[in-house]
């Protein structure tokens, strides 16, 4: 009995250890980081293996608001037109397309695509797709194309797109996310969670497998509508430690490794012929400033005062180790409407600072302001207000945790000054304006110029390219002067990239695999 | 017993529904999701739209007898920001949390044992203070300090182990190590004490005296009558490494319960918030009750009533 006993307890630990071993063997994992430095075409194979920080939301594209997501989904569904690495638009699914009037648009479809369970795309595909982004509001990118009326079907490769109201961000909209064309046939049969497990699109990718927050695995549509694609798998791996990316990629286990800090560039170029590449990104950093009468915001002297006392090229050197730009404008080269003139462009003046700060009052003890910006951009916040202090401010700095930081965004309950970090997948000015339109405007900045109310207004609705352009330009170089918002910089992705692969990023940060080759 | 663990089982549900409230409350005072579900650049009519079209806009006790009466029917609602079922997102996350623990547990077991046996029996002589050495530096070495350091050594110097991911049984090794070592050093210094107050027994001396060889005398005798705190602290440590292990998991990419939750806290992803912790919350009910019965295994004198 004694015995059964000692067995007994010896038995739960016995049990303890059996279970843990039998856990780890049943795995049919591929096992690429096992093997450091593979070669690209390991058994023959090419094989592809980014390593991002976050995972995807979902393959609903129309229910994403991500740019990680949208940067794997661009591989296995495609867009009406898309933006080719320049930006510059080119035929995706459509081949052809015109302005009929203002408010609608023809597309010529391409004929002979077929999605990845063999249904041929058709014009059907594009009604159901952005009928349902169009309607239900659930969708997180119901926002952009809420203003899409109805798609007509005028034969099985033509159709039209009719807009409530004349909008020159059409070709826009449908080269971005949540523009994805989806299989009508496939969705409305099987419904939209069959469609989740198993996503279909036309693109050079099919899925295989999603191990969520561990990876991605595409494989070759070799019946793709361009040609047979480059790789033979492409696997999107979540990593959200940065220097567990880097030793990923520093042993073979990842190709591509993005969100690479400062701190850890070196590491990478100090390993045979592995590369960092940098690349501008759709984000700038935004000091938005309160103007509502009665705050020290409120005198043009003490917002050029911040302007000047801000060093923007040291906080991108001293912080962001030189991965950014400094710039005046947020429409910034790449995007419609930019103002090249005020970009790579900063103030930095202490002594003007000074003085205009004398000459708004406050020659003794300066103006008393909150500074508040959240977590992610702690740094550069703390760097900015050291600034401040310099040239006489007494900055109270408010670092917030992401939830607070946007409760207090929606609520414009912010005070004199927030850190906000502004991306646009929409690459139209219209995008970085909807903050400085009146009605949005109260509350938070109170900014009310209504000469730019004006020019917003109507470039909103102005369908004549050359002259919509003029208008942005326009309202940037007023902004420039009015300061409602100081921009500080452009920011730059860092990638890590290795010895097997040739890969220079986009503006988009989109991953197109087929513009990523393999090295010789 | 029977009656002990129906009686056991029953008293989930008070707790259960508890945990449901207070977490349901948590969640929908600490936030809205749908500011962080837009862009920047949405409008207040956007967010206001996407509110009422999630039923967010209802008043909270509206909110919460709907959850209650989906729970009921083990829905827990759509996670917003998967846009799948929240419930089965979080049930395919325990594979990867156990086969960790449970590694973990492996891990600081097969070292603790010996070290903390050894520990108490050759007190005071430079080995005790060398195993002690070792339990404070174990214990002193944050997670993700350990993970770095073992990813730098095995993966990039040698190139023993993968460095992250989930896969076949040589991904286990550096995770499991990171979070065993912490374990470890705390079971290690809980079995000294607990064998070092038994070695001082009446009963040891009577079997030292009858001439039992000292191996019997420990393992026999001493060690099995100290494996009750061992236990115990066994199953705390397990029910916190299902779901507390994030900064491990963080570190070697493993895709377990603490990423899951934290993105879900992060996003303000309710349904995956409320279902998480609601499993959490079972699994350390049932693994207090297993407890209890290995108790008794080990020692018959423990009744149940």
């Amino acid at each position: 009995m004694k015995h059964w006993k000692t067995k007994g307890s010896l038995l739960v630990l016995a049990t303890f250890i059996a279970l843990a071993g039998c856990s780890g063997g049943k795995s049919d994992q591929p096992n690429s980081a096992a093997q450091p430095n593979k070669p690209a075409a390991s058994g023959g194979e090419k094989v592809l293996t980014i390593a991002n920080a976050t995972d995807i939301e979902s393959f609903d594209p129309q229910n994403n608001n991500n740019t990680q997501s949208e940067a794997v989904l661009v591989n296995m569904f495609d867009y009406l037109l898309r933006n080719d690495s320049s930006q510059k638009k080119v035929p995706g699914l459509a081949t052809s397309w015109e302005k009929v009037n203002d408010t609608t648009w023809r597309f010529k479809l391409r004929q002979g695509v077929k999605f990845h369970n063999g249904d041929p795309f058709t014009a059907a595909d594009v009604k159901f797709t952005f009928e349902r982004l169009a309607k239900d509001a659930k969708l997180k990118q119901n926002t952009y194309y809420k203003n899409f009326k109805e798609v007509n079907i005028i034969d099985d490769y033509t159709v039209e797109i009719v807009t409530n109201g004349p909008d020159p961000l059409m070709l826009n909209k449908l080269s971005r996310m949540g523009a994805d064309i989806l299989p009508s046939k496939y969705i409305q049969e099987k419904g939209m969670d069959a469609f989740l497990k198993e996503p279909v699109g036309t693109g050079p990718y099919k899925f295989s497998q999603w191990q969520k927050d561990n990876r991605v695995e595409l494989v070759k549509n070799a019946e793709y509508f361009g040609g047979s694609p480059k790789w033979d798998k492409v696997t999107f791996r979540v990593i959200p430690e940065a220097s567990t990316r880097v030793s990923e990629l520093i042993t073979g286990g990842v190709d591509i490794a993005a969100g690479v800090p400062t701190t850890d560039v070196k590491r990478i170029q100090g390993v045979n012929d592995m590369k960092v590449e940098q690349a501008t990104i759709q984000r700038v950093l935004h000091l938005i400033m309160r103007m509502t009468p009665g705050s020290v915001t409120a005198d043009p002297k003490v917002r050029e005062a911040i302007d000047l006392a801000i060093n923007d090229k040291e906080i991108v050197d001293s912080i962001a180790g030189g991965a950014g730009t400094p710039t005046r404008t947020s429409v910034t080269p790449g995007n419609f409407g930019a103002d090249p003139s005020l970009y790579n462009q900063y103030l930095f003046d202490k002594e003007k600072a000074k003085a205009l700060l004398k000459e708004a009052g406050y020659a003794s003890g300066g103006p008393k302001v909150t500074f508040s910006s959240q977590v992610q951009y702690k740094e550069i916040a703390e760097v900015a207000a050291a600034m401040l202090t310099e040239v006489g401010f007494q900055v109270n700095l408010e670092i917030l945790e992401a939830t607070k930081f946007s409760e207090k965004l929606n609520s414009k309950k912010f005070n004199e000054l927030f850190l906000l970090g502004v991306g646009n997948s929409l690459f139209d000015a219209s995008n970085n304006y909807n903050r400085f339109k009146f009605e949005n405007a109260k509350g938070e900045t109170d900014y009310n110029n209504p000469e730019v109310e004006q020019l917003l207004q109507a470039a909103d609705k102005n369908m004549n390219p050359e002259e919509r352009e003029k208008q942005y330009q326009k309202v940037q170089q007023i902004l420039a002067v009015d300061r409602p918002t100081i921009y500080l910089y452009q920011l730059k992705g860092v990638y890590g990239v290795g010895a097997k692969v040739n890969y220079k990023p986009r503006l988009d940060e989109m991953y197109f695999a087929e513009e990523i080759t393999p090295q010789n | 017993m029977g009656k002990y663990i129906v009686k056991s089982l029953l008293q989930m549900i008070p707790v259960l529904f508890l945990i449901s409230t207070i977490v349901f409350i948590l969640v929908h005072v600490t936030g809205d999701p749908v500011a962080l579900m837009l862009p920047e650049t949405a409008t207040e009519a956007d967010r206001a739209a996407l509110s009422q079209a999630l039923g967010l806009d209802k008043p909270l006790y509206i909110q919460f007898l709907v959850f209650l009466g989906n729970v009921l029917h083990g829905d827990f609602g759509r996670s917003f920001h998967y846009g799948q079922s929240a419930l089965p997102l979080v049930l395919e996350r325990l594979p990867a949390s156990f086969e960790l623990a449970f590694a973990a547990m492996v891990v600081a077991t097969v070292l603790a044992v010996p070290l903390g046996i050894i520990s108490a029996v050759k007190r005071n002589s430079f080995l005790d203070l060398f195993i002690s050495g070792i339990s404070v530096l174990g214990k002193a070495m944050p997670n993700f300090w350990t993970g770095i350091m073992l990813i730098l050594l095995f993966s990039v110097m040698l190139g023993v182990f993968p460095v992250s991911g989930r896969g076949g049984a040589e991904h286990l090794v550096l995770p499991a190590v990171t979070l065993g070592t912490a374990v470890m050093a705390q079971m290690t210094r809980l079995i000294r004490s607990s064998m070092l107050e038994i070695l001082n027994q009446d009963y040891i001396r009577t079997a030292r005296s009858k001439g039992l060889l000292e191996r019997v005398v420990i393992f026999t005798h001493a060690f099995r009558n100290g494996l009750i705190p061992v236990v115990t602290i066994m199953s705390l440590q397990f029910t916190s490494l299902i779901g507390g292990t994030l900064i491990t998991e963080t570190v070697f990419s493993w895709p377990g319960l603490g990423q899951l939750l934290v993105t879900a806290v992060n996003t303000h992803d309710m349904a995956i918030v409320q279902a998480a912790v609601f499993i959490i919350a079972i699994l350390v009910i049932l693994s207090n009750l297993l407890t209890d019965l290995i108790y008794r295994i080990l020692d018959p004198r423990i009744k149940y009533s």
